[in-house]
């Protein structure tokens, strides 16, 4: 009995400490536990957030605010949230919920906003609604004496501005240089800029696990203005020659609905989806109007500084882009015959039409063939492709596409508008283009063992291009035949009718270790193409000269192209990556004239290492060059001279380089800094010689300056956190562009052509700091 | 064991039940509740018994992703995925049947995973496109465990595809570009990685149907229409970024010159003194031909005109 009492008296002691030990223990293990529970919620429930702050921009510019609306100093709102939920998210606690929502905001503060949301049940259904604006700022610089709003169809310039000096047309002189003080007063700047909204909505339903059925629906409202060039008859009948030219703020008033409707049967072996595509463009506008400052309203003589005669310009108009529809009818689906057989592909039916009124243009001198285009332009489209690895080393496949744009518009011969450059142009004809092209693709990728594989492809394209309308086929304009009988006597609305290319490519792959893997390929293509020698486009008449023969548009000239391509990859260790990857590609036309050859070539280098569990730094170094030359004639007759050959070189370079580096885990955990540094030099450049140099001048031959864009950014982000619900963000950002660019020159005043309006236009430099500071806070 | 003894050490027993229940009920709270456990989440167990909150990579995100729903019935377990990985589950340093990402499992082996449900819509045409014949498998892109996968979030979508796609990342840092830096427009936006009817894994079946998408003003038809537009708009564009805006492969009059030589001004060689002037006494000004916008001063509807007194596509 002792034994047992000392027994059960030992045994009470040891449960005793037993349970003392277990509760200190037990204490840091619920801690851990508790710990442990908001590890798992932190990682399996969504984490709602709000963000607020400000930042500040230090100069205005449209071109660093060109798309993240932050073109103008001062400070701006930081505004985001995020928030999810629903019974779905209870998973990984054993729910069996299938509801989710989600409701978001980014840019609130900015032109750049967007704002969503959405609910779904997972497996049934799910409907969607979101905001999205952005404001495209295009100069901030533009100057014009054009009275309107930017935005709208009517700029005017009153009778008062006075008639601009013209009159030392083509030659060096006052020119608008002479503009009075009056008119050079009028000059106002302009924010030019376009709005984009696009607001969508979605809806799922599915039926089970065979059917369901989406719908998407989504309008973008455009609104706002591009800068366009315009020109401008150089008397009120339009007869006189010697263009002006001008540039206007162009009114982009568009709404744009597009549809889609879709049903998916998904089987066992094949899946099947058929869908409705309709998009509806509507151009608030049909005409932009704009005055002539250039002539009087009389009959054209200039009366420099003076109001025109009845004390308002003659008008001038374009027309805006047409409404116009697309609808189509698209059928999508696959079948697997077996696990290694598949075959895939769609089909697509569409018809894009367009009837708006023509618009009423002053210049228009006698009545229109029609009122209407009548446009219809029908696509259509199949592609098919079989696939096969019935070994595992050996995967083929074979495909075939067909694409068909049949422009079924109606031609007409236009004979009632007048000439802006001198004579009468006398009949045209519009040529509704149609085009077709077939394509068979055959690849193969054979694995020789597990380290290296080679992949043989073949390409062919056949494109043929041709004119419903005979009249467009055939239209012999009556000057040219008066003027060139010999030559163009098979007028046809396309030059090229038919192009068959091949090409045969091959890429090898080869793991060099465990660590590196290289890869190679090259590929051939020939294009043969059929040229209509006598062509000449019936939209053209001779006044103004026709294509020399033998010039033929590079995408359409037979053409040799050889493609290489490489690169390699080291992956040093789990921490060290470094590739290098490259291009190089080679053009050759077969043309007497026009493009002849063309070659570009890149080169990547890129390396990224962990330097620490919480640490990374990468960084890249692109090169990219591309050449092209041109070989053209300054004949107007068909035939070149060669003497009169001349050669334009174009270069064009980008070298670019970037660093990012990001650390977490300073401060005990609380601070994150991230950082990205980029460097990004463009420079195009040409260069004009002309066969016998006896013709050159500086306006004929010489290099150009080059066109140079130097742009750098760095932008810094350190994130605290304050504790577990609350973070504060500071974020430097610095971008500068220098902009070397001689494009602007031609609208200075002081610089522009005698015959052109300056708008005063500079190039977008800049040099912006950016501060943002934020406080996030997160919650559950 | 005297009186005080004893008191002291029921004390601390009492103190260590008490402690042991609050353990307890914490535990109650933790998904190893036996009795709140689904079916599917029971097969899930076999791998987040180990893989749990203290993996380095999330993987317990899952379940923040559709991925993770079990109420749904498709929703895959760990399992459906990786496979059973009986070899794993003995011995912990062998890999999992279908291990996802670059250098693990065979990248046909990796997708078929994926594609055992995502077979249709968008990747229809999977097979035999570019990234499959590649070799790229879904898991190059997508992080299926993380609560938001950085290839299908806007703002991040492009730090993706510049991964592998480096010429891309250098167009897009050139003046000229679409809004990509700002996440308005993203690959795709134009794109379908998994497979296209079209050219470069287009969404749509041409370049100028995925150009129309949203820039449906230059759609038409137009009465006069200008050819190479309705071909491809890549005979003039380059649409990921250029020194020459708005995102021109050449500046006119050059751009133009590659395909017109006659008519009017096209046949003019122009050098400096014609495009940018010749400032200074006895200099000049610029050709209006040739500076600035140079053809398209006048020429300005080079995406056609429906004015009827627009065949030079300049109304």
């Amino acid at each position: 009995m002792r034994t047992i009492r000392e027994h059960f008296a030992v045994s009470t002691l040891t449960l005793a400490i037993q349970g003392a030990l277990l509760a200190m223990f037990a204490a840091p293990l619920v801690a851990v536990a508790a710990d442990a529970d908001q590890d798992v919620a932190t990682l399996t429930q969504p984490t709602n957030s709000v963000e607020i702050g400000a930042e500040n921009v230090s100069k205005k510019s449209a071109k660093f605010g060109e798309y993240n609306g932050l073109n103008k100093s001062g400070a701006d709102l930081i505004g985001n949230f995020s928030a999810r939920g629903g019974d779905a998210y209870q998973s990984y606690d054993g729910g069996t919920g299938v509801t989710r929502w989600e409701i978001k905001g980014t840019d609130l503060g900015t032109t750049s906003r967007e704002v969503g949301g959405a609910v779904s049940q997972q497996g049934a259904w799910n409907l969607g609604v979101n905001y999205d604006q952005l404001r495209h700022h295009i100069t901030d610089s533009y100057q014009t004496p054009f009275q309107g709003t930017m935005g709208g169809n009517n700029l005017v310039i009153p009778g008062t501005f006075g008639v601009i000096d013209a009159t030392d047309d083509d030659a060096v002189g006052t020119g608008t240089q002479g503009m009075t003080a009056n008119q050079l007063a009028s000059f106002r700047t302009v924010d030019v800029y376009t709005d984009r909204k696009n607001t969508s909505f979605n809806a799922g339903y599915t039926f089970n696990r065979q059917w369901s059925v989406q719908f998407d629906f989504n309008r973008l409202d455009q609104s706002g203005a591009k800068l366009i060039g315009v020109s401008m008859s150089p008397d009120a009948l339009g007869v006189g020659a010697g263009e002006k030219v001008a540039t206007l703020m162009n009114p982009t008033n568009y709404k744009t609905d597009t549809f889609d409707i879709a049903a998916t049967w998904l089987g066992e072996k094949g899946h099947l989806t058929a869908s409705y595509f309709a998009s509806i463009f509507k151009d608030g506008y049909s005409s932009l109007s704009w005055s002539n400052p250039f002539i009087d309203s009389g009959g054209g003589s200039a009366l420099t500084g003076s109001a025109p005669a009845g004390g308002a310009f003659p008008m001038n108009t374009f027309a805006t882009p047409p409404n116009n529809n697309f609808q189509q009818l698209n059928l999508l689906g696959g079948y697997d015959f077996t696990s290694a057989t598949t075959l895939a592909g769609g089909m697509s039916y569409g018809r894009n039409t367009q009837n708006s009124s023509f618009i009423d243009d002053p210049l228009l001198t006698s009545a229109l063939p029609q009122g209407a285009l009548n446009g219809l332009v029908v696509t259509t489209h199949a592609d098919l492709k079989l696939t096969n690895q019935t070994s595992k080393d050996l995967a083929l496949s074979a495909g075939l596409k067909y694409n068909e744009r049949d422009n079924r518009t109606p031609s007409n011969t236009f004979t009632s508008f007048a000439s802006i450059a001198g004579d009468p142009w006398g009949a045209v004809t519009n040529a509704p283009v149609s085009n077709k092209n077939y394509q068979l693709e055959l690849a193969g990728t054979y694995r020789i063992d597990k380290k290296q594989s080679v992949r043989l492809a073949y390409d062919y394209d056949d494109v043929k291009s041709w004119c419903n309308n005979s009249l467009a086929n055939s239209f012999q304009s009556a000057d040219v035949v008066a003027t060139y009988p010999t030559y163009y006597t098979n007028s046809a609305c396309v030059q090229s009718p038919s192009s068959k290319e091949h090409k045969l490519s091959t890429n090898y792959k080869l793991k060099v270790a465990s660590d590196v893997s290289l890869n190679a390929g090259y590929a051939y293509a020939r294009r043969r193409a059929d040229i209509n020698s006598s062509y000449y486009n019936p939209m053209q008449t001779s006044a103004e000269g026709l294509q020399n023969l033998g010039y033929v548009p590079y995408f359409e000239a037979s053409r040799r192209e050889h493609i290489l391509k490489a690169g390699i990859n080291w992956q040093a260790s789990d921490r060290f990556n470094v590739g290098m990857s490259g291009r190089y590609v080679d053009d050759k036309y077969d043309a007497a004239l026009g493009v002849q050859k063309g070659h570009a070539w890149g080169l990547n280098l890129d390396a990224a290492y962990g330097y620490s569990q919480t640490g990374t730094v990468s960084a890249y170094f692109s090169v990219q060059r591309r050449q092209r030359d041109l070989l053209s004639s300054a004949d107007k007759s068909p035939l070149a001279t060669p003497a009169n050959l001349w050669t334009n070189r174009m270069s064009d370079d980008t070298n670019t380089v970037g660093v990012t580096a990001k650390q977490k885990d300073l401060m005990g955990g609380r601070l994150e800094l991230a950082g990205d540094l980029s460097y990004s030099l463009g420079k195009t450049r040409y260069s004009t010689q002309i066969q016998d140099s006896t013709l050159c001048s500086d306006i004929t031959c010489g290099s150009l300056p080059a066109i140079r864009n130097d742009m750098k950014k760095l932008k810094v982000t350190a994130i605290y956190a304050v504790d577990k619900a609350s973070k504060v963000a500071l974020t430097y950002l610095y971008k500068k562009l220098k902009s070397d660019d001689y494009y602007y020159s031609a609208y200075q005043l002081g610089w522009t052509d005698v015959t052109v309006l300056p708008t005063n236009q500079q190039a977008p430099n800049y040099s912006v700091n950016v501060l943002m500071a934020s406080y996030m806070y997160s919650f559950r | 064991m005297d009186l005080p003894g004893k008191f002291f050490a029921a004390c601390v027993f009492a103190g260590s039940l008490i402690w042991s229940n609050a353990a307890l009920a914490a535990d109650l709270t933790q998904p190893q509740a036996e009795a709140r456990v689904t079916p599917q989440w029971k097969g899930d167990a076999v791998c987040t018994h180990c893989h749990d909150e203290s993996e380095s990579r999330p993987i317990l995100s899952i379940y923040q992703t559709k991925h993770g729903v079990k109420g749904d019935p498709r929703t895959p377990g760990c399992q459906s995925c990786h496979g059973t990985s009986d070899n794993h589950l003995k011995d912990k340093s062998q890999p999992t049947d279908v291990t996802f990402g670059e250098n693990k499992s065979d990248a046909k082996v990796q997708n078929a995973a994926c594609l055992s449900c995502h077979r249709a819509g968008k990747r229809t045409r999977w097979e035999g496109g570019q990234h499959q014949a590649n070799d790229v498998p879904c898991s190059s892109c997508h992080a299926v465990h993380a609560s938001v996968d950085k290839v299908r979030n806007r703002k991040t979508q492009t730090e993706v595809c510049f991964t592998c796609h480096k010429e891309q990342r250098a167009d897009s840092l050139k003046i000229s570009t679409h809004p990509i830096d700002a996440g308005k427009v993203v690959c795709s936006d134009c794109h379908n990685p998994h497979g296209s009817g079209g050219p470069k894994l287009l969404k749509k079946n041409t370049v100028t149907e995925t150009c129309y998408s949203c820039h449906a003003e230059k759609r038409g038809p137009f009465l006069w229409e200008h050819q190479p537009v309705n071909k491809d708009c890549t005979n003039c564009h380059t649409p990921h970024g250029s020194n020459i805006s708005p995102l021109l492969k050449s500046r006119a009059p050059f751009l133009c010159d590659e395909c017109h030589d006659g008519p009017h001004d096209s046949p003019n060689p122009y050098g400096p003194g014609a495009a940018v002037g010749r400032p200074g006494s006895g200099g000049g000004y610029g050709d209006r031909s040739a500076a600035g916008r140079a053809c398209m001063n006048c020429h300005s509807m080079v995406h056609g005109s429906n004015s009827p007194s627009g065949a030079f596509l300049h109304r």
